[in-house]
């Protein structure tokens, strides 16, 4: 009886964490766009991660369908130079996570690791002041909308708890990126989801992923296309985004070819 | 256990874990060798996402119905007890438990009576866990358990590669460069089932195929069908099927020459 209680209260407390940190991390997202009186966008994911994760400063390149990106964001002189740098010496974590589709993580600088790892950019980024740098890709499997990049003027690694925390942040700048990209009129605005999230930003299931790569066969579309007009269509019909996917997946339904949101059921 | 089989089996993992080597395609070998080893009916390889929640990365079988059955157990189940509590978790009879009534419930219908979660550990850190399915209630026995725990070992040390054990960073980007390929795939599933009209779980297997015959990483490959960069060769004949629960023979793990595709059963 004891173990089914713990196992009980150890499963509530991953499905709470999980949540809260959700809530946690977009609601420190959210409060800055209010704090400049504007939508949330990237910009504000770049300012709430400082102190949301105990960084010094953070830069953000967009790219779309994978094309390199160029810079976007930064909060500082240093993390100005940082992306820059890499950009100028065609190396970087940027690079690294741009090429593995994981993060770049870089906690001590000083380290030979790291000075074997990008021997051009290490000692540059130490001219400018960093101590640690760490870089996430922001995508979606192969939907690229570009990379975060955080530094520490001190040495150290993220926690666990900073990592997880960076990990959703970097998801929020993914969809903020892709909600700013989709100029084609998809109805699912920034701040259409639950708690005014973009669509998509709690979602994390495999039904999705094979939906959106259905889609880009089905509509001859880019994926970021496909994963756009999934995210519309599940807005305009006001369903969940896995339970729409559900259904492409077992070819319940389809989507129209055109942008107009009326489906075809079969 | 068939000693032959295991004696080979870790000689090719252990072979395979050079440098540059494809750590998805070789965690799936690993989940399939593992179920091959132990007679299980499924086995599947969880990761822990630092957000906050078990994921799975490689199964012996890709049917939605097995994967599904994973993805239940990042909110309950013998494999998040597992990952918590760093020991081993075994339910000898599903259809008799109390603790996790929506994961039993769910694998019973998919056909499983008994479940075993192994800690993938590394030092102090569990990082997730290797979950071995059987269709009849019972306990694996204490060898099958013994090389069991040795794979799920092998899976965590394949995550570091040939880089410093010590690094926390290498770890930390493994586990989620592996998580992030894991969402590619799917894509790519989705993808190749549309246009040719199958299930993604037989997309799957054309895609690693193909990957191994061209000696590519499977990310890589599905990452470029997915963009478009890179075409797939058609398929030889017609879509492959393979009756549920058919155990395929596997090819060797090392990267070689373009073999010729092992007989489909029932084909």
């Amino acid at each position: 009886m004891l173990v089914w209680f713990r196992g009980r209260l150890a499963a509530l407390a991953a499905r709470v964490t999980e949540a809260r940190r959700l809530g946690r991390v977009w609601g420190l997202v959210a409060q800055h766009a209010a704090a400049r009186g504007g939508q949330v966008s990237a910009a504000d994911v770049c300012a709430a991660v400082i102190p949301g994760v105990q960084v010094t400063g953070a830069w953000l390149s967009a790219a779309r369908d994978a094309q390199a990106g160029h810079l976007m964001q930064v909060t500082d002189e240093v993390s100005r130079q940082l992306a820059e740098l890499q950009l100028t010496l065609g190396e970087g974590p940027l690079f690294d996570a741009s090429t593995s589709g994981g993060p770049a993580l870089a906690s001590d600088l000083a380290s030979p690791e790291s000075a074997f790892r990008w021997p051009a950019f290490t000692p540059a980024a130490c001219r400018a002041g960093a101590a640690a740098v760490f870089a996430f890709p922001l995508a979606v499997g192969a939907i690229r909308a570009g990379v975060l990049g955080l530094y520490r003027d001190r040495p150290g690694p993220l926690s666990d708890f900073q990592l997880g925390d960076a990990l959703v942040f970097a998801d929020a700048a993914t969809m903020l990126l892709l909600d700013a990209q989709d100029q084609a009129g998809g109805a699912a605005g920034p701040g259409a989801g639950p708690g005014g999230q973009p669509v998509g930003l709690a979602s994390r299931r495999a039904e999705i992923d094979q939906a959106t790569g259905m889609l880009t066969e089905q509509l001859s579309v880019s994926i970021t296309d496909a994963f756009a007009r999934l995210r519309a269509y599940a807005y305009v019909s006001d369903r969940g985004l896995a339970d729409v996917a559900r259904d492409i997946v077992a070819r319940r339904l389809r989507l129209p070819p055109d942008r107009d949101l009326s489906p075809e059921e079969s | 256990m068939d000693g032959q089989l295991l004696s080979e089996t870790f000689v090719e993992l252990t072979d395979t874990m050079v440098a540059d080597f494809d750590v998805i395609d070789f965690l799936h070998v690993l989940t399939s060798r593992s179920a091959e080893l132990l007679n299980a009916s499924a086995a599947g390889l969880l990761l822990a996402d630092p957000r906050g929640e078990l994921r799975v990365v490689a199964a012996s079988s890709e049917a939605a119905r097995l994967l599904e059955l994973f993805q239940l157990q990042s909110d309950q189940g013998p494999c998040l007890e597992c990952f918590r509590s760093g020991q081993p978790v075994a339910v000898t009879d599903l259809s008799a438990d109390r603790r996790w009534p929506r994961f039993a419930a769910a694998a019973g219908q998919a056909g499983f009576s008994a479940v075993q979660a192994l800690p993938m550990r590394l030092r102090d850190q569990v990082i997730g866990a290797l979950n071995l399915f059987r269709a009849t209630p019972g306990t694996f026995d204490a060898d099958s358990i013994r090389v069991g725990q040795a794979l799920a070992d092998v899976a965590t040390i394949s995550l570091l590669q040939e880089r410093s054990m010590r690094h926390s960073d290498t770890l930390n980007e493994q586990l989620q460069t592996a998580l992030n390929s894991r969402v590619i795939i799917e894509q790519a599933k989705g993808k190749l089932a549309e246009r040719l009209g199958i299930d993604v779980d037989q997309a799957f297997t054309i895609l690693r195929d193909q990957a191994r015959n061209r000696n590519q990483r499977l990310s890589d490959l599905a990452r470029a069908f997915v963009d478009g960069t890179q075409a797939l060769t058609s398929p030889a004949g017609s879509p492959r099927t393979s009756r549920p629960g058919t155990m395929q023979p596997l090819p060797a793990l090392r990267p070689g020459p373009a073999r010729p595709a092992p007989p489909r059963p029932g084909a």
